[in-house]
Protein backbone atom coordinates (compact mmCIF):
# COMPACT_ATOMS: atom_id res chain seq x y z
CA UNK A 1 0.00 0.00 0.00
CA UNK A 2 1.28 3.13 -1.58
CA UNK A 3 -0.09 5.54 1.59
CA UNK A 4 1.00 9.14 -0.20
CA UNK A 5 -0.41 7.99 -3.40
CA UNK A 6 -3.58 6.53 -1.40
CA UNK A 7 -4.05 9.60 0.55
CA UNK A 8 -3.84 12.27 -2.50
CA UNK A 9 -6.05 10.37 -4.41
CA UNK A 10 -8.35 10.83 -1.48
CA UNK A 11 -8.83 14.12 -1.31
CA UNK A 12 -8.61 14.72 -5.05
CA UNK A 13 -11.77 11.96 -5.34
CA UNK A 14 -13.64 13.60 -1.78
CA UNK A 15 -14.03 16.89 -3.92
CA UNK A 16 -14.84 15.38 -6.96
CA UNK A 17 -17.20 13.30 -5.10
CA UNK A 18 -18.61 15.92 -3.30
CA UNK A 19 -20.00 18.15 -6.24
CA UNK A 20 -21.38 14.78 -7.73
CA UNK A 21 -23.23 13.89 -4.64
CA UNK A 22 -24.95 17.37 -5.16
CA UNK A 23 -26.55 16.45 -8.45
CA UNK A 24 -27.28 12.62 -7.41
CA UNK A 25 -28.71 13.98 -4.48
CA UNK A 26 -31.13 16.81 -6.39
CA UNK A 27 -32.03 14.12 -9.04
CA UNK A 28 -32.86 11.76 -6.15
CA UNK A 29 -35.32 14.13 -3.97
CA UNK A 30 -37.22 16.19 -7.05
CA UNK A 31 -36.99 12.93 -9.61
CA UNK A 32 -36.95 9.56 -7.62
CA UNK A 33 -33.71 7.73 -6.20
CA UNK A 34 -34.06 4.80 -8.35
CA UNK A 35 -33.05 6.85 -11.21
CA UNK A 36 -30.24 8.87 -9.54
CA UNK A 37 -28.98 6.07 -8.41
CA UNK A 38 -29.01 3.86 -11.05
CA UNK A 39 -27.33 6.42 -13.14
CA UNK A 40 -24.63 6.90 -10.76
CA UNK A 41 -23.84 3.42 -10.76
CA UNK A 42 -23.65 3.18 -14.40
CA UNK A 43 -21.23 5.50 -14.25
CA UNK A 44 -19.04 4.31 -11.42
CA UNK A 45 -18.90 1.13 -14.00
CA UNK A 46 -18.02 3.16 -16.90
CA UNK A 47 -15.17 4.65 -14.80
CA UNK A 48 -14.05 1.22 -13.32
CA UNK A 49 -13.83 -0.23 -16.93
CA UNK A 50 -11.41 3.13 -17.88
CA UNK A 51 -9.18 2.65 -14.96
CA UNK A 52 -8.93 -0.79 -15.17
CA UNK A 53 -8.30 -0.94 -19.07
CA UNK A 54 -6.47 2.31 -19.35
CA UNK A 55 -4.49 1.45 -16.06
CA UNK A 56 -3.73 -1.75 -17.24
CA UNK A 57 -2.41 -1.07 -21.17
CA UNK A 58 -0.08 1.77 -19.49
CA UNK A 59 1.70 -0.46 -17.00
CA UNK A 60 1.94 -3.28 -19.66
CA UNK A 61 2.98 -1.34 -22.63
CA UNK A 62 5.08 1.88 -21.97
CA UNK A 63 8.39 2.14 -20.42
CA UNK A 64 8.86 3.37 -16.96
CA UNK A 65 10.99 6.81 -18.06
CA UNK A 66 8.63 7.59 -20.82
CA UNK A 67 5.76 7.00 -18.64
CA UNK A 68 7.41 9.72 -15.96
CA UNK A 69 7.98 12.27 -18.90
CA UNK A 70 4.29 12.25 -20.00
CA UNK A 71 2.31 11.68 -17.19
CA UNK A 72 5.49 14.24 -14.87
CA UNK A 73 4.07 16.69 -17.59
CA UNK A 74 0.29 16.33 -17.20
CA UNK A 75 -0.10 15.80 -13.62
CA UNK A 76 1.81 19.18 -13.66
CA UNK A 77 -0.82 20.56 -15.70
CA UNK A 78 -3.41 19.40 -13.61
CA UNK A 79 -2.29 20.50 -10.37
CA UNK A 80 -1.18 23.55 -11.32
CA UNK A 81 -4.79 24.67 -12.70
CA UNK A 82 -6.03 23.30 -9.33
CA UNK A 83 -3.49 24.87 -7.27
CA UNK A 84 -4.58 28.22 -8.93
CA UNK A 85 -7.71 27.77 -8.80
CA UNK A 86 -7.43 27.33 -4.91
CA UNK A 87 -5.36 30.51 -4.52
CA UNK A 88 -7.66 32.24 -6.72
CA UNK A 89 -10.62 31.75 -4.29
CA UNK A 90 -8.67 31.87 -1.20
CA UNK A 91 -7.58 35.39 -2.17
CA UNK A 92 -11.11 36.55 -3.39
CA UNK A 93 -10.48 36.44 -6.95
CA UNK A 94 -12.98 33.55 -7.80
CA UNK A 95 -15.99 32.53 -6.33
CA UNK A 96 -16.23 29.85 -3.94
CA UNK A 97 -17.81 26.78 -4.67
CA UNK A 98 -21.34 26.89 -3.59
CA UNK A 99 -23.07 23.42 -3.51
CA UNK A 100 -26.47 24.78 -2.16
CA UNK A 101 -26.92 27.25 -4.94
CA UNK A 102 -26.03 23.93 -7.21
CA UNK A 103 -28.44 22.22 -5.31
CA UNK A 104 -31.38 24.78 -6.05
CA UNK A 105 -30.37 25.70 -9.24
CA UNK A 106 -30.53 22.29 -10.46
CA UNK A 107 -33.67 21.38 -8.70
CA UNK A 108 -35.39 24.65 -10.23
CA UNK A 109 -34.50 22.98 -13.32
CA UNK A 110 -36.00 19.94 -13.02
CA UNK A 111 -39.06 21.23 -11.73
CA UNK A 112 -39.59 23.41 -14.90
CA UNK A 113 -39.10 20.18 -16.82
CA UNK A 114 -42.75 19.44 -15.29
CA UNK A 115 -44.40 15.82 -15.28
CA UNK A 116 -42.21 14.37 -12.88
CA UNK A 117 -43.71 12.38 -9.58
CA UNK A 118 -41.29 12.12 -6.77
CA UNK A 119 -42.72 9.41 -5.10
CA UNK A 120 -42.97 7.21 -8.08
CA UNK A 121 -40.27 4.76 -8.60
CA UNK A 122 -40.46 4.58 -12.44
CA UNK A 123 -37.49 4.37 -14.10
CA UNK A 124 -37.42 8.09 -15.50
CA UNK A 125 -34.33 8.67 -18.44
CA UNK A 126 -33.51 12.29 -17.68
CA UNK A 127 -33.31 11.84 -14.01
CA UNK A 128 -30.73 8.37 -15.13
CA UNK A 129 -28.56 10.95 -17.90
CA UNK A 130 -28.37 13.37 -15.70
CA UNK A 131 -26.98 11.53 -12.68
CA UNK A 132 -24.72 9.44 -15.43
CA UNK A 133 -23.44 12.25 -16.68
CA UNK A 134 -22.87 14.44 -13.67
CA UNK A 135 -21.16 11.56 -11.62
CA UNK A 136 -19.11 10.31 -15.30
CA UNK A 137 -17.86 14.04 -15.86
CA UNK A 138 -16.48 14.82 -11.82
CA UNK A 139 -15.75 11.33 -12.01
CA UNK A 140 -13.00 11.30 -14.95
CA UNK A 141 -11.00 13.62 -12.94
CA UNK A 142 -10.85 11.22 -10.29
CA UNK A 143 -10.18 8.32 -12.61
CA UNK A 144 -7.22 11.01 -14.46
CA UNK A 145 -5.66 11.66 -10.98
CA UNK A 146 -5.97 7.17 -10.24
CA UNK A 147 -4.30 6.37 -13.44
CA UNK A 148 -1.38 9.26 -13.63
CA UNK A 149 -0.45 9.05 -10.09
CA UNK A 150 -0.56 5.48 -9.32
CA UNK A 151 1.62 4.69 -12.47
CA UNK A 152 3.81 6.84 -11.91
CA UNK A 153 4.21 6.60 -8.38
CA UNK A 154 6.08 2.68 -8.99
CA UNK A 155 9.34 2.37 -7.66
CA UNK A 156 11.76 -0.51 -8.59
CA UNK A 157 10.88 -2.28 -5.90
CA UNK A 158 6.76 -1.46 -5.62
CA UNK A 159 4.84 -2.80 -8.49
CA UNK A 160 2.84 -0.38 -10.96
CA UNK A 161 -0.30 -2.39 -10.79
CA UNK A 162 0.53 -1.77 -6.95
CA UNK A 163 0.52 2.30 -7.40
CA UNK A 164 -2.86 2.06 -9.03
CA UNK A 165 -4.72 -0.17 -6.52
CA UNK A 166 -3.62 2.12 -3.88
CA UNK A 167 -4.92 5.44 -5.66
CA UNK A 168 -8.30 3.25 -6.66
CA UNK A 169 -8.71 1.95 -2.86
CA UNK A 170 -8.16 5.97 -1.88
CA UNK A 171 -10.58 6.88 -4.23
CA UNK A 172 -13.10 4.31 -3.11
CA UNK A 173 -12.32 5.39 0.44
CA UNK A 174 -13.88 8.81 -0.48
CA UNK A 175 -16.75 7.94 -2.26
CA UNK A 176 -18.36 5.44 0.19
CA UNK A 177 -17.35 8.13 2.75
CA UNK A 178 -19.16 10.81 0.79
CA UNK A 179 -22.50 8.67 -0.07
CA UNK A 180 -22.42 7.24 3.50
CA UNK A 181 -22.70 11.02 5.41
CA UNK A 182 -24.57 12.25 2.39
CA UNK A 183 -27.36 9.38 2.88
CA UNK A 184 -27.14 10.33 6.68
CA UNK A 185 -27.40 13.93 6.14
CA UNK A 186 -29.45 13.90 2.93
CA UNK A 187 -28.57 17.71 2.13
CA UNK A 188 -25.73 19.42 0.15
CA UNK A 189 -22.62 18.42 1.55
CA UNK A 190 -21.89 22.59 1.68
CA UNK A 191 -19.49 22.40 4.65
CA UNK A 192 -16.93 20.16 3.03
CA UNK A 193 -13.99 22.46 2.90
CA UNK A 194 -13.95 21.81 -1.21
CA UNK A 195 -10.90 24.49 -1.70
CA UNK A 196 -8.56 23.36 1.40
CA UNK A 197 -8.80 20.38 -0.23
CA UNK A 198 -8.54 21.31 -3.86
CA UNK A 199 -5.39 23.32 -2.62
CA UNK A 200 -3.70 20.58 -0.98
CA UNK A 201 -4.29 18.17 -4.13
CA UNK A 202 -3.38 20.92 -6.00
CA UNK A 203 0.36 21.00 -4.25
CA UNK A 204 0.71 17.38 -4.55
CA UNK A 205 0.12 16.70 -7.82
CA UNK A 206 2.52 20.03 -8.68
CA UNK A 207 5.14 18.81 -6.24
CA UNK A 208 5.08 14.41 -8.03
CA UNK A 209 4.27 16.08 -11.09
CA UNK A 210 7.52 18.24 -10.85
CA UNK A 211 9.55 14.81 -9.10
CA UNK A 212 8.86 12.48 -11.84
CA UNK A 213 9.17 14.94 -14.87
CA UNK A 214 12.81 15.21 -13.62
CA UNK A 215 13.40 11.91 -13.19
CA UNK A 216 12.00 11.58 -16.69
CA UNK A 217 14.63 13.57 -18.08
CA UNK A 218 17.33 12.12 -15.71
CA UNK A 219 17.37 14.97 -13.04
CA UNK A 220 19.30 13.38 -9.75
CA UNK A 221 17.50 15.18 -7.31
CA UNK A 222 19.44 15.95 -4.07
CA UNK A 223 18.28 14.02 -0.81
CA UNK A 224 16.66 11.30 -3.29
CA UNK A 225 12.96 10.74 -2.70
CA UNK A 226 13.33 13.06 0.31
CA UNK A 227 13.54 16.29 -1.63
CA UNK A 228 9.59 15.56 -2.38
CA UNK A 229 9.01 17.08 0.92
CA UNK A 230 11.07 20.01 0.31
CA UNK A 231 9.20 20.22 -3.51
CA UNK A 232 5.72 20.26 -1.26
CA UNK A 233 7.87 23.14 1.33
CA UNK A 234 8.63 25.32 -1.56
CA UNK A 235 5.31 25.13 -3.27
CA UNK A 236 3.51 25.70 -0.45
CA UNK A 237 5.56 28.84 1.11
CA UNK A 238 4.97 30.03 -2.77
CA UNK A 239 1.35 29.47 -3.04
CA UNK A 240 1.00 31.41 0.85
CA UNK A 241 3.16 33.89 -0.16
CA UNK A 242 1.32 34.55 -3.69
CA UNK A 243 -2.40 34.45 -1.67
CA UNK A 244 -1.00 37.76 0.21
CA UNK A 245 -0.06 39.12 -2.44
CA UNK A 246 -3.18 38.93 -4.63
CA UNK A 247 -5.50 39.84 -1.55
CA UNK A 248 -3.65 42.58 -1.11
CA UNK A 249 -3.81 43.29 -5.34
CA UNK A 250 -7.57 42.80 -4.37
CA UNK A 251 -7.77 45.44 -1.72
CA UNK A 252 -5.95 47.56 -3.83
CA UNK A 253 -8.12 47.21 -6.75
CA UNK A 254 -11.46 47.99 -4.73
CA UNK A 255 -10.09 51.25 -3.12
CA UNK A 256 -9.06 52.28 -6.46
CA UNK A 257 -12.70 51.42 -7.86
CA UNK A 258 -14.34 53.85 -4.35
CA UNK A 259 -11.75 56.03 -5.82
CA UNK A 260 -13.34 56.75 -9.47
CA UNK A 261 -16.38 56.74 -8.45
CA UNK A 262 -18.09 60.40 -9.05
CA UNK A 263 -18.60 62.39 -5.51
CA UNK A 264 -22.49 62.80 -4.66
CA UNK A 265 -23.87 66.12 -5.79
CA UNK A 266 -25.77 68.41 -3.59
CA UNK A 267 -29.01 67.33 -4.34
CA UNK A 268 -28.37 63.84 -4.14
CA UNK A 269 -27.23 64.21 -0.85
CA UNK A 270 -30.00 66.20 -0.04
CA UNK A 271 -32.34 63.51 -1.50
CA UNK A 272 -30.46 61.04 1.22
CA UNK A 273 -30.77 63.34 4.10
CA UNK A 274 -34.70 63.20 3.45
CA UNK B 1 -11.81 20.97 -32.80
CA UNK B 2 -14.62 20.27 -29.88
CA UNK B 3 -12.86 17.55 -29.10
CA UNK B 4 -9.58 19.13 -28.70
CA UNK B 5 -11.15 21.94 -26.83
CA UNK B 6 -12.72 19.62 -24.39
CA UNK B 7 -9.68 17.89 -23.70
CA UNK B 8 -7.47 21.03 -23.58
CA UNK B 9 -10.15 22.44 -21.03
CA UNK B 10 -10.43 19.06 -19.28
CA UNK B 11 -6.56 18.75 -18.61
CA UNK B 12 -5.80 22.49 -18.25
CA UNK B 13 -7.99 24.75 -19.27
CA UNK B 14 -5.23 27.91 -19.17
CA UNK B 15 -3.26 28.72 -22.10
CA UNK B 16 -0.20 30.59 -20.23
CA UNK B 17 -0.26 27.14 -17.92
CA UNK B 18 0.32 25.37 -20.77
CA UNK B 19 2.35 27.27 -22.72
CA UNK B 20 4.98 27.82 -19.37
CA UNK B 21 5.21 23.89 -18.75
CA UNK B 22 5.72 22.93 -22.72
CA UNK B 23 8.61 25.29 -22.55
CA UNK B 24 10.46 23.55 -19.83
CA UNK B 25 9.74 20.55 -21.32
CA UNK B 26 11.29 21.63 -24.28
CA UNK B 27 14.00 23.26 -22.53
CA UNK B 28 14.77 19.94 -20.54
CA UNK B 29 14.53 17.57 -23.42
CA UNK B 30 17.01 20.23 -25.46
CA UNK B 31 19.60 20.13 -21.88
CA UNK B 32 19.46 16.29 -22.53
CA UNK B 33 19.50 15.11 -26.01
CA UNK B 34 21.85 18.02 -27.15
CA UNK B 35 25.84 17.24 -26.79
CA UNK B 36 26.56 21.14 -26.41
CA UNK B 37 24.19 21.50 -23.71
CA UNK B 38 25.29 18.71 -21.60
CA UNK B 39 27.25 20.78 -19.00
CA UNK B 40 23.84 22.80 -17.98
CA UNK B 41 22.17 18.89 -16.83
CA UNK B 42 23.25 19.74 -13.07
CA UNK B 43 20.99 22.86 -13.52
CA UNK B 44 17.88 21.15 -15.21
CA UNK B 45 16.54 20.47 -11.26
CA UNK B 46 16.61 23.86 -9.93
CA UNK B 47 15.22 25.25 -13.57
CA UNK B 48 12.60 23.03 -13.88
CA UNK B 49 11.44 24.36 -10.14
CA UNK B 50 11.66 27.88 -11.01
CA UNK B 51 10.15 27.76 -14.65
CA UNK B 52 6.80 26.22 -12.77
CA UNK B 53 6.79 28.57 -9.97
CA UNK B 54 7.10 31.35 -13.16
CA UNK B 55 4.21 29.75 -14.69
CA UNK B 56 2.32 30.19 -11.16
CA UNK B 57 3.02 33.53 -10.87
CA UNK B 58 2.20 34.62 -14.80
CA UNK B 59 -0.96 32.51 -14.97
CA UNK B 60 -2.28 34.39 -11.41
CA UNK B 61 -0.86 37.39 -12.40
CA UNK B 62 -3.09 37.42 -15.90
CA UNK B 63 -5.87 36.71 -13.86
CA UNK B 64 -5.33 39.47 -11.23
CA UNK B 65 -4.68 41.99 -13.80
CA UNK B 66 -7.18 41.21 -16.31
CA UNK B 67 -9.44 44.02 -17.70
CA UNK B 68 -12.14 41.88 -17.85
CA UNK B 69 -12.61 41.49 -13.97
Amino acid sequence: MQWVVAIAAFFASAVEFVEAFTIVLVVGVTVNWRSALLGALAAAATLALLVATLGTALVQWVPLDVLRTVIGTLLLLFGLKWLKNAILRYAGLKARHDEQAIYEETQAQLRARGGVDATSSRFDLFGFLLSYKSVLLEGLEVAFIVITFGVSAATSTVSRSSGIASAALGALAAGLLVILVGALVRVPLANVPENTLKFVVGIMLTTFGTFWLGEGFGVVWPLSDAFILILAAIYLGASFLLTVWLKRVKKQQRAQEIGNQPAPTAEQTKEVMQ
Amino acid sequence: MKVIKAIYNFIVGDMVILIGVALAVTVLALINNVGVLAPLKSFSGPFLVIAVLASLVATLSREAFSSQR
